[in-house]
């Protein structure tokens, strides 16, 4: 039996081999409990991790690390990861827990009033 | 958007969350990937006997997929400003999503299928209770009826301040004149809750 040339055993696009929660450990709730919104932006810290934590991480997690280098949202991970949003809530909260992730807090009211937000939102989809 | 990472950390740009809602097969998929620059996430699968008495595909013949999990695209505006669009799974088994997707979302857009118009009743309901801004957006299908923009009003007994407007899902000009009526119908609704 031979295998194709640099070809794989099953169609591109018929998704992961593996179910979706082995790649948190079955953990199907984010360590600290908190659930991040789909439009909460994260990047990662820079911060090293301490080598027992290194040891740990798992390839997702170096992937979120990989693109967290630029603020993403948690969707975006999650459609570039092609995890669900789940799993990406689990695995951030572990890295975030290493510090090596941050939530980047919204922009704080008041520097721009609802209505300027709306105002540029209106005036982008015109110029679409 | 910055790699640099300084501490505190302050967003490079805000991310705003509008809502796709509306029946099974009325055009949310469609709508999503007219206008956005990021492929949907598509999570679709065929639909099997075992959605038989679940997915309802009355009016609908030639749909054989349902969408499982989001739709979901991102539209960039300008240097600063992205709008995420997520995709409302429409069935009643999935409702238990909907509070979270509508967390902290600017408004949404629900879409009508005019054949099958109680379709959209739950979304109708629900962003009322929720006191959430939307749009009816009567998605105009080959073949389906034409009705009156207020014939529909009427129908689904919608607040004055709610816009209808008739769209082609598949057009992004189309879909983009009804993001432009949601977003100009959210300012309207805070700018008359500022007054109150």
């Amino acid at each position: 039996m031979t295998v194709p040339s640099g070809g794989t055993w099953r169609r591109r696009g018929s998704g992961p081999v593996v179910r979706p929660y082995a790649v948190t450990g079955g953990r199907t709730e984010p360590a600290d409990g908190e659930v991040l919104d789909l439009v909460a932006i994260v990047v990662a810290t820079g911060q090293s991790i301490d080598a027992d934590d290194r040891m740990r991480l798992t390839p997702e997690h170096r992937r979120i690390l990989t693109v967290c280098r630029n603020q993403v949202t948690v969707a975006d991970l999650g459609a570039e990861l092609g995890l669900p949003v789940g799993v990406i809530r689990v695995l951030l909260a572990d890295l975030i827990a290493q510090d090596a992730i941050a939530v980047v807090p919204k922009r704080p009211v008041g520097e721009r009033t609802g209505q300027d937000v709306l105002q540029e939102i209106l005036n982008g989809l015109r110029a679409l | 958007m910055g790699s640099v990472h300084s501490n505190p950390v302050t967003a490079v740009f805000s991310a705003h969350k509008i809502l796709i809602a509306g029946g099974f097969g009325s055009g949310k998929t469609t709508l999503v990937g007219a206008i956005s620059e990021v492929r949907p996430l598509r999570t679709e699968e065929a639909l099997t006997t075992a959605s038989i008495g679940f997915d309802d595909l009355t009016g609908v013949g030639g749909k054989t997929t349902t969408t499982v999990a989001l739709d979901f695209g991102r539209i960039t505006l300008g240097q600063s400003v992205s709008l995420y669009l997520f995709g409302l799974p429409g069935q009643e088994r999935f409702s238990f999503m909907w509070d979270e997707l509508a967390y902290g979302a600017l408004g949404a857009v629900v879409l009508a299928d005019v054949r099958r118009l109680s379709d959209c009743f739950p979304s109708v309901n629900y962003f009322e209770a929720q006191r959430l801004p939307f749009v009816v957006a009567i998605n105009c299908f080959d073949g389906a009826p034409l009705y009156e923009a207020e014939e529909v009003r009427a129908a689904l007994d919608l607040a004055s301040d709610v816009p209808v407007v008739l769209c082609d899902a598949r057009d992004l000009a189309s879909v983009k004149q009804v993001l432009i009526t949601l977003v100009r119908a959210i300012s309207a609704a805070r700018a008359r809750s500022s007054r109150t």
